[in-house]
């Protein structure tokens, strides 16, 4: 077993140091697929790579000149690239387009936006411009602060953000689109910031943040529970920005359109390729593990006590499957993912390789928890850019109706939706791609995705209702509700009956009356003990949410509270203290 | 608010502005159309004046300085001044920013999402109020425009008042309602009035120690967003809000109706009484257009700024900033 061992980190260490060799291949592919375009579709982001490889700079400089003296717009999504650009110059763009892109920045006024990730792009922008120009006064900048003054806010900004973040948690944790907004301006910050504090911190909030994502990456898919993400890739688990960043960081999934221009960018900063230790714990799924982390919300600005709530998160995974889960309730508005299954797929292009449920809550009290919209107008304010948001039908979100325990593979969900409730029924997402699909007598459904068996068992009647672009929606209109889901893999059970029998030995007791209760033994030996609105019991021991820790596995492990992040592969341990500023690495002596 | 106040001792000039957006579904990070600033100008034509801004929720002068415009906005309190010069005042620690106000002795104060904050020395430095409140969510905020230290706040859970500013907090009124505007009349100083999330009008007459709900409120269970003092009247009040669109009383603020006829939908955010035109008052409809009224709400007809979203409408006296 010890000599298996041996030779499976040998394998991982080898295909590590090709994909190492590699990174730069991918960044410059990247780069060039980007900047070799015609010059009538140049944008920013082609004019920025143009810059980087310092190549057809004339039509760059012309289309620059063009979209400045145009109607300007995008606020922090124009100042990143502005920002790249800027710095990327390096003497290739006259003196007339640079004099142009200074005056940018006193014509135009980009808002600062209401979240974080506007404000780390738009701080970050402030304080590498400032930087640029550090003798402007006020008349030259567009909020009349001179250069030093937003210098110093922005610096004052990103460095409480690094230190809530690495204390408390991402308020915006683990977004499948997100994450590539927070890598960017830290890929700046590390590139182009000359206080050599900023820049070091910077470099280890992305090897923080990528070290984040690769404990949870199942062959490049970001697996969930997330804080935000849309309403395609929830189910088409692939499609999008974590896919970017996991292909050029980790060179794992495929090689994707971008689907945001951030990989990008952070390429063009020169951002790092993560150490080898963050690339292992991305890529090795020799041993199943179970990984805990906490968060925070996004700010609360009404209805709490605190203006953070705590968010306690489990993933399980393999080298075939995830389950994912956050302990329910609204976390974050509007683009909440809660809980699911998701399976491996050789080839996940257009590949729904995902199942879950949830309750489509909508109301004006989540969104007046996190938002200042006014109550008449916040719901059409928010349902004009997120479209699903108001629908009943929908697939993302949280609810407060919803909690949520998970043990290893299983998981359950129980549901109790106040009568006059705005949709008032459950949605359960069943994937086209299913495979194996039984209904069983006994009210267990049981099936196959990709290399995984996924037992669900709904707690109250439900229908089937068909979902625009594949799968079926079950739905379920009872208030009193829940689920049951339990995932092995492939290589556990020789065929769906096997695994059917074996799940239908399991001891499973529930009622709905007055409150959801389930008692279920798990596949795996546990007995999960959880009634809605109270703590769960997992082997007859509540789960200890003060204890959470910020991480905790086998691979990343972190105490709540304090901003160190302990990362441990195949001997290498590899610390991070944000107190210190300070990265360290060892690898433990060898035994014979 | 010094609209009304600064009316009374003007010379019979003053210019309407208007903070809002005509962009419809704006998001952060997409174009946006004329937004921000308009004045109307003595042709009758709006002009949207400075910079393009999504978020603008109020505005105030400190007392005999309207050349000077102060506006509450989403990244925080921005200064224009009368060359219209725009300087944000605040940093990274306040954000979205719901009300501001001018008071006695040149204060300022603002109320943002995380609680409210006052200036003694026009908008250069600025200093926390909050401590003490249950909730901090700073919807609204008015300084007494005659006694220096008393402000008035409105949050989640109701109206809190403070004679030391802000040194400690008594609830005041609506507890349990999320408060969403107050004014103080320019013609009484005691008499105040305040609007809520669903919890309807109250008024105060002492100053806005205590405020109490109306009886017969038109207004309970909708959303009310602004108040407007008659400053040629000083028995006529007007609120508006989501539902009821306008409604005025005549014997200040006991008795309300509803005047709505011409408007096209009775989503109403802001009211603003024309100083120098007694009876005229402008309504801002939700998407459509400004409104106008000459005889003080019983008819109205469209005056510019088509599809807009206007939050707040201010009378400035002439002169003011650019």
């Amino acid at each position: 077993m010890k000599r298996l061992a041996g030779l499976t980190l040998a394998a991982v260490i080898a295909s590590q140091s090709l994909l190492a060799q590699d990174y730069e291949q991918r960044r410059r592919r990247l780069i060039e697929k980007m900047a070799r375009v015609e010059d009538g579709k140049l944008h920013y982001h082609s004019i920025a790579a143009r810059l980087w490889l310092r190549e057809g700079i004339p039509g760059a400089e012309k289309k620059l000149r063009e979209l400045l003296q145009g109607d300007v717009s995008g606020d922090m999504f124009w100042m990143f690239p502005m920002t790249a650009i800027a710095y990327l110059d390096r003497g290739q763009l006259s003196d007339s387009a640079r004099a142009l892109m200074r005056r940018s920045w006193k014509t135009y006024y980009p808002f600062r936006g209401d979240t974080e990730n506007h404000w780390l792009l738009y701080y970050t922008s402030m304080y590498l411009m400032a930087q640029m120009w550090p003798e402007m006064g006020g008349e030259g900048w567009f909020n009349g602060k001179s250069s030093k003054e937003n210098l110093e806010e922005a610096r004052r900004w990103i460095e409480s953000w690094v230190k809530l973040t690495t204390t408390k948690g991402q308020g915006e944790y683990d977004c499948t689109h997100y994450i590539g907004v927070y890598l960017l301006p830290l890929s700046y910050l590390a590139a182009w910031a000359e206080d050599p504090r900023m820049k070091k911190q910077a470099s280890m909030m992305i090897e923080w943040i990528a070290a984040d994502f690769a404990v949870e990456s199942l062959d490049g898919i970001y697996v969930g529970s997330h804080a935000r993400t849309d309403d395609r890739q929830v189910v088409e688990k692939w499609r999008g920005v974590s896919a970017d960043f996991a292909w050029l960081l980790f060179g794992q999934g495929k090689e994707t359109p971008p689907f945001g221009g951030y990989s990008l960018y952070y390429a063009l900063a020169d951002g790092p390729e993560p150490p080898a230790i963050i690339r292992a714990i991305a890529t090795d799924r020799s041993r199943p593990y179970t990984h805990l982390e906490k968060k925070r919300t996004r700010n609360r600005w009404r209805f709490n006590d605190e203006l953070h709530g705590q968010v306690y998160k489990t993933t399980y995974m393999t080298k075939d499957y995830a389950v994912s889960s956050d302990q329910g309730g609204v976390l974050q508005p509007v683009q909440q993912h809660s809980w699911d299954v998701t399976w491996r797929v050789d080839d996940p292009e257009g590949v729904h390789n995902t199942l879950f449920s949830l309750h489509p809550y909508s109301g004006m009290v989540e969104l007046e928890e996190y938002f200042t919209f006014s109550p008449d107008f916040g719901t059409e304010a928010v349902w004009r850019s997120k479209t699903t948001y108001d629908s009943p039908d929908k697939l993302l979100g949280g609810s407060p109706y919803e909690k949520i325990v998970q043990s290893e593979d299983a998981v359950i969900a129980l549901y109790d939706i106040p009568p006059g409730t705005r949709f008032p029924h459950i949605n359960g997402f069943f994937s086209k791609d299913l495979q194996e699909f039984v209904e069983d007598a006994s009210g267990w459904i049981f099936c196959r995705g990709g290399r995984t068996w996924i037992a669900y068992r709904p707690l109250a009647p439900h229908v089937w209702k068909p979902i625009e672009g594949g799968g079926r929606r079950l739905f379920s209109p009872y208030l009193k509700n829940g689920t049951v889901v339990q995932a092995a893999g492939m290589d556990e059970f020789p065929n769906l009956d096997a695994f059917r029998k074996a799940v239908l030995a399991l001891p499973l007791k529930f009622s709905l009356e007055p409150a959801p209760r389930v008692e279920f033994r798990t596949l795996r030996g546990r007995m999960i003990e959880f009634a809605y609105g109270q703590t769960p019991r997992i082997d007859g021991r509540p789960l200890d949410y003060a204890g959470w820790p910020a991480f905790g596995g086998p691979f990343l492990k972190g105490k709540a509270g304090e901003p160190r992040l302990v990362m441990t592969h195949g001997g290498v341990r590899r610390v991070l203290d944000f107190g210190t500023l300070t990265v360290s690495e060892s690898r433990a002596a060898r035994t014979k | 608010m010094w609209i009304a106040a600064a009316a009374l001792c003007a010379n019979g000039e003053h210019r309407l502005h208007a903070l809002g957006v005509t962009t419809k579904g704006w998001v952060v990070g997409a174009a946006l159309l004329p937004s921000g600033v308009f004045v109307k100008k003595s042709g009758g034509a709006w002009v949207n004046e400075g910079y393009r801004h999504p978020l603008l929720t109020a505005m105030a002068w400190l007392p005999g300085k309207p050349d000077t415009l102060f506006l509450a906005a989403g990244d925080g309190v921005i200064r224009i001044d009368a060359q219209g010069r725009w300087r944000v005042l605040t940093d990274e620690t306040v954000t979205e920013l719901q009300d501001i106000s001018a008071g006695a002795g040149g204060l300022l104060a603002f109320g943002h999402t995380t609680g409210f904050q006052v200036s003694e020395d026009g908008g250069a430095t600025w200093r926390e109020i909050s401590a003490g409140l249950p909730r901090r969510y700073g919807k609204a905020v008015r300084l007494d425009r005659l006694r220096k230290g008393r402000v008035v706040i409105g949050t989640e859970n109701g109206f809190y008042v403070s004679d030391n500013l802000g040194g400690s907090w008594r609830l005041a009124g609506a507890a349990g309602f999320q408060a969403m505007r107050v004014e103080q009349s320019p013609h009484d100083a005691s008499l105040w009035l305040a609007v809520t999330q669903r919890g309807g009008i109250f008024r105060s007459t002492d100053g806005g120690v205590t405020f109490e709900a109306t009886a017969r409120d038109p207004a309970a269970g909708r959303n009310l967003y602004d108040i407007a003092f008659d400053p040629t009247d000083a028995r006529r009040i007007a609120v508006c809000g989501w539902g009821p669109g306008v409604l005025v009383s005549e014997d200040g603020g006991v008795t309300w109706e509803a005047r709505n006829r011409g408007l096209p939908r009775p989503d109403v955010w802001s009211i603003a009484f024309d100083p120098d035109k007694p009876g005229r008052l402008y309504a801002s409809v939700h998407e459509d257009a400004l409104y106008v009224s000459e005889d003080a709400g019983r008819t109205w007809r469209a005056d510019g700024l088509p599809g807009s979203i206007i939050l707040k409408m201010a009378f400035v006296p002439a002169g003011g900033a650019k």
